[in-house]
């Protein structure tokens, strides 16, 4: 009973404050507008693509990416054979803007998938990233071949310079971009809602009363999850709503590689850091005399936190034992998810990690409101 | 003015007892350079003991500084004591302060109430907090709301309440829980003189309700007008107690303050 009071208190706060709503919802409108815009000024205005296509070998994936392409209207591809070119000399082609990619498949690629696996080399795109028709197609080529359940591992070479580069971080980045909208979420409404009351001396009018601490601490951080997690939601659609125009293709190319499962995943990957996050910040915010004390002291954490999820955008093949390591687990298993190949032990487990550490913080939020040392400054 | 304060005979009970009290506070850098000492600690409370009864209203009198805020803030349980216990209704402040807050409402002006909320919301949630039923909690927001005035602003956010108004809903929510003891730390203090007698007449009342009353103050008038039992105290120490007859024996309050600061500082103020 005291739990749903303190909880519907919070809520009541948030939801009877417009300014606050306005807050939250805020960041997702800007980043949607930001991003479309950037995606525009990246790919300008043309919409009629004849892509030519280099092939090693004649392939069934061909259906595929024609029907993914010719979904776009004004799209079309032709795939050419090598016949008398060698590898390096179609590479030329797409260097020089005559073709627009190569793809480079493993030896006998068609019954390798037919029969599961057991591929020697890996398949191999070529394009150019300084050409935006090169840059799109091999877009819609990654996309293609990450949605297959791959028994091959797919490499990637560009030989332009900087655009595919922003491009790929930009895709990497999305778990990192997701991780720091939720900690700005958290931030905007948990440093007002912890610190803020004890600056008041409205948290130690709570105190006098019989309330456990421990139902406080919780009192706090679930609903504040839940109102970080509406913050977060309107940043993550925001960048989903503008990663066709940034990656100049169409959504259900942008997210082809990503099943309903791990869509699943990062939901309950993010349902996991949200928590997480309220609950250190919350800490934090306990532990400091002010609300501008805990601003400077969750700007720090959120260096941290953002150093961890960088750590696992630039860092290729981190070990499992990063599950152990909160916030750079969920990164790492949701880049995972968004490649299509969401590592189910990984998910789970940084998922159950992400809720223990979550527990533990809210005891020591609990101990924290017990001290008059935190709590009054004797 | 009535000075004829004696206990209730019907309320001899020992509502609060507390036994040899200490608390010893780490002193900042800052905080010693400010007092221009190397002491690491500062003691505020020193061994101090009172007892105070069913129905009466005590007085802990001093001087700033003199450990009255920190004492009725181990009796409230905010702060634990160094060493000694203090048993309100029976419950001990160090081994049951949950059982202690059930009993006590504490008033001060260091707590405060979120402007955002209206009285009603927030005798609603401290009600709650308490663990009190509803429909006793309706029946008890109508009865103190109607008593104290507060009824015609009770869906006014507090922020928007006059001084008087929001000092009425704090003491008001202090008592959600109709608690047998009442401690206040400074009851009238930063107040104007129209919120002050608000406050005064609240403590009599509540005195007339059979509860007891335990507040600090340094202003000698209140004591005589509100207080049964005083006790006086310097640098954490437990000087003088007694009813007020009893300890003046005689002279005014002041005066018989000033005699006991006198031979208990051996200075003159």
């Amino acid at each position: 009973m005291k739990l749903i009071a303190l909880m519907k208190k919070e809520f009541l706060r948030f939801f009877g404050d417009p300014k606050l709503i306005v807050t939250m919802l805020l960041p997702g409108i800007l980043i949607y507008l930001i991003y479309s815009l950037m995606g525009t000024a990246i790919f300008g205005g043309e919409e009629v693509y004849d892509f030519k296509v280099y092939v090693t070998e004649r392939s069934q994936a061909e259906t595929v990416i024609a029907q993914t392409v010719e979904a776009n209207e004004g799209w079309s591809i032709e795939f050419l054979e090598l016949g008398e070119l060698t590898p390096e000399e179609a590479v030329a082609e797409v260097q020089e803007g005559n073709a627009d990619a190569v793809i480079v498949y493993p030896e006998n690629f068609d019954e390798g998938i037919a029969s599961g696996g057991g591929f020697d080399s890996s398949l191999e795109l070529v394009y150019n990233s300084a050409e935006t028709q090169s840059l799109r197609i091999y877009t819609v080529l990654n996309a293609v071949f990450a949605s297959w359940g791959r028994p091959f591992a797919l490499t990637a070479s560009d030989l332009g310079e900087t655009e595919a580069f922003e491009m790929q971080m930009m895709s990497g980045f999305l778990p990192f971009l997701i991780v720091v909208f939720i900690f700005s979420s958290c931030m905007s409404v948990t440093l007002e809602s912890v610190a803020g009351e004890k600056e008041r001396g409205t948290l130690a009018t709570i105190l006098v009363t019989s309330a456990r601490r421990t139902d406080i601490a919780l009192g706090k951080i679930l609903p504040l999850a839940c109102v970080s997690l509406i913050g977060a939601a309107s940043s993550f659609l925001g960048v989903a709503l503008s990663l066709p125009t940034l990656m100049g293709v169409s959504l259900d190319v942008a997210i082809a590689g990503v099943g309903a499962l791990e869509f699943f995943f990062i939901f309950l990957l993010i349902v996991s850091v949200v928590p997480l996050i309220v609950a250190a910040i919350a800490a934090v915010s306990t532990l400091s005399r002010s609300v501008k004390e805990a601003s400077s002291y969750t700007g720090v954490l959120m260096i941290v936190v953002m150093v961890l999820s960088i750590v696992a955008s630039f860092v290729s093949g981190i070990g499992d034992w990063v599950v152990a390591i909160p916030v750079l687990n969920a990164v790492v298993a949701m880049q995972g998810a968004l490649m299509g190949a969401a590592s189910v032990w990984m998910c789970l487990t940084a998922v159950a990690l992400n809720l223990v550490y979550t527990a533990l913080l809210v005891v020591l939020i609990a101990r924290f409101l017990s001290s008059e040392r935190i709590m009054f400054g004797t | 003015m009535d000075n004829d304060n004696t206990p209730f005979p019907a309320f001899g009970d020992e509502v609060i007892r507390a036994t040899e009290l200490r608390k010893t506070f780490e002193l900042s850098r800052r905080q010693r350079r400010l007092d221009r000492t190397n002491d690491v600690y500062r003691v505020a409370v020193d061994g101090l003991s009172l007892s105070a009864y069913r129905g009466e209203i005590y007085g802990l009198l001093g001087p700033n500084g003199a450990g009255k805020t920190t004492t009725l803030r181990m009796l409230s349980t905010l702060i634990k004591p160094d060493a000694g216990d203090a048993f309100i209704c029976g419950h001990s402040i160090r081994k049951q302060p949950d059982k202690v807050r059930d009993v006590i409402g504490f008033m001060t002006s260091e707590l405060k109430l979120e402007g955002f909320f209206t009285p009603s919301y927030l005798f609603d949630f401290f009600g709650a907090m308490h663990g009190i039923e509803k429909s006793a909690l309706a029946a008890r927001k109508q009865e103190l709301f109607s008593r104290f005035g507060i009824d015609k602003f009770a869906e006014v956010k507090v922020k928007d309440l006059s001084t008087g108004m929001k000092q009425k809903v704090s003491l008001v929510i202090a008592i959600v829980h109709d608690p047998d003891v009442i401690i206040f730390d400074e009851p009238t203090n930063g107040l104007d003189v129209l919120t002050a007698k608000v406050v005064t007449d609240f403590l009599l009342e509540l005195k007339a309700m059979g509860k007891s009353i335990i507040l600090s103050t340094h202003i000698f008038s209140l004591v005589e007008k509100l207080c049964d039992r005083v006790g006086i105290i310097i640098d954490g120490r437990m000087v003088a107690d007694g009813t007020i007859s009893e300890l003046c024996d005689g002279m005014t309050l002041e005066d018989k303050f000033f005699e006991i600061y006198r031979e208990t500082k051996g200075e003159n103020v």
